[in-house]
């Protein structure tokens, strides 16, 4: 089990209570991702769509990488790595 | 006494707080700044609801005893993956006692019996089998409006746009269309009862069998719970428009038509309300306070709501944020300060009534 740190943005306050950085243990990213939905879910509904897979205009960035990117969702994580959440905003 | 006024906005939410005489009024907010607000109700418990969406992040139903703190209900509605349909947007919310009901885009009922901790979806009418030839209308494929006989809590009315009325008359398992007198907007291949885009539904809260119905192809009455509907439009300068509201005391009527679904506003930019004080046999504008040059603003379907007071408040929001307020059963009309985001729907609740 790593230790990883999460980070929402802004506009997620209210679903959390303002805790907008919070830790999780995880073994892989999908573990991490799992762990998210099924201990927050209220926070889950928000990221994640019906099918279980990231909602089409959030992305997810593990260490600065999108994780959309990644071909194996079953990654090791390591005690200190970072779960960024953003939402896509492109253009005006 | 005071009204409490929710403001549902693009930007989310605020709230007016009147004095006793509704006429000095101050404003707080915004709450779930950034998001939409969409509906907006208080339970027969006292409990504040609204609902929430983002085009990004979906949409959900949060609870406030105060108006200040808000929590997200951890199992609101939600179609299953296996449905292939998306929550988008609560669009109504009703909770009058211990059954709460919410409408939703994609259009379906859910109903909560734990004071809105759980939502179910009411199969009878999602699944309903004309479901799959549901065409959405230009906000969508959604359930708008929800009635409950409060004489006969089993008897319930959903509108849902642009499919039409149905109702139940057993407590939400089985559903009819009921569009019987109301031109159809889209003739369907195989169900001849759906296709109908009802805009906004109120009933008269003395007489349960009496609704009103304000349609995409204008505005309609029926006199039998909606079997059978005539049409009402002495006196508007067209049938089109959105809202309906109805004041419980003096069962006034109120309106806003639009130039037509071509245009979508005010017909020579007169921001004109239309009351009916004698169940929609006839309809007069009223201006008095209202801007009458060069607005192009909309009322939205669930921007429009009564305080039930006597003489009756109405509130209107508008698309372009502002808040018209009477507090004379309509003859007179004045702002609330602000200048507010796109005001999606507002909820006017007499504390202490």
């Amino acid at each position: 089990m790593a230790k990883l740190n999460v980070q929402l943005p802004g506009l997620l306050s209210p679903v959390v209570a303002g805790r907008l950085n919070f830790p999780i243990e995880a073994p892989t990213l999908r573990g991490a991702l799992e762990t998210i939905r099924r201990d927050q879910p209220c926070l889950g509904l928000h990221l994640f769509a019906e099918n279980g897979e990231l909602r089409q205009h959030v992305l997810c960035f593990l260490n600065g990488t999108n994780t959309r990117w990644l071909d194996d969702l079953e990654l090791p994580v390591k005690n200190g790595d970072t779960l960024l959440f953003m939402q896509a905003v492109s253009g005006g | 006494m005071g009204v409490t006024l929710v403001v549902g906005t693009d930007k989310g939410g605020f709230v007016y707080r009147s004095d006793d005489s509704r006429q000095k009024w101050r404003i707080e907010g915004p709450f779930f700044k950034g998001w939409k607000v969409t509906a907006a109700a208080r339970a027969g418990d006292g409990t504040w609801l609204v609902g929430t969406a983002s085009d990004v992040y979906g949409s959900a139903i949060h609870k406030s005893a105060d108006l200040r703190d808000w929590r997200q209900v951890p199992q609101g509605p939600a179609y299953a993956p296996e449905s292939n349909r998306k929550l988008t947007q609560i669009w109504r919310i009703v909770a009058p006692d211990s059954i709460w009901y919410a409408g939703v885009a994609e259009a379906g009922l859910f109903r909560s019996t734990d004071n809105g901790e759980s939502w179910q979806p009411l199969a009878g009418l999602n699944d309903h089998r004309s479901r799959g030839n549901w065409c959405p209308g230009a906000g969508g494929l959604c359930a708008h409006s929800i009635l409950i006989d409060p004489g006969n809590s089993k008897r319930l009315w959903c509108g849902i746009s642009a499919v039409g009325v149905f109702r139940s008359d057993d407590a939400g398992v089985t559903w009819t269309a009921k569009n019987d007198g109301v031109p159809i907007i889209l003739e369907d291949k195989d169900f001849c009862d759906i296709g109908f885009c009802v805009h906004t539904i109120v009933a008269d809260p003395s007489d349960p069998n009496r609704i009103y119905r304000q349609d995409h192809r204008g505005m309609f009455r029926s006199s039998d719970a909606g079997d059978h509907w005539e049409r009402i439009e002495n006196g508007l300068t067209s049938g089109y428009g959105f809202p309906l509201a109805i004041d419980r005391r003096s069962r006034a009527l109120f309106a806003f038509p639009l130039e037509s679904d071509e245009y979508r506003a005010p017909q020579g930019g007169q921001f004109r309300i239309f009351r009916s004080t004698d169940s929609g046999d006839s309809w007069h504008a009223l201006t008095e306070g209202l801007p009458q040059e060069h607005v192009y603003a909309n009322v939205l379907r669930g921007a429009m709501d009564a305080d039930h007071l006597s003489p009756g408040g109405v509130y209107v929001g508008t698309t372009s944020g502002d808040v018209f307020v009477t507090r004379n059963g309509g003859d007179r009309w004045f702002a609330l300060p602000g200048r507010l985001p796109r005001i999606h729907c507002v909820a006017a609740i007499t504390e202490g009534a």
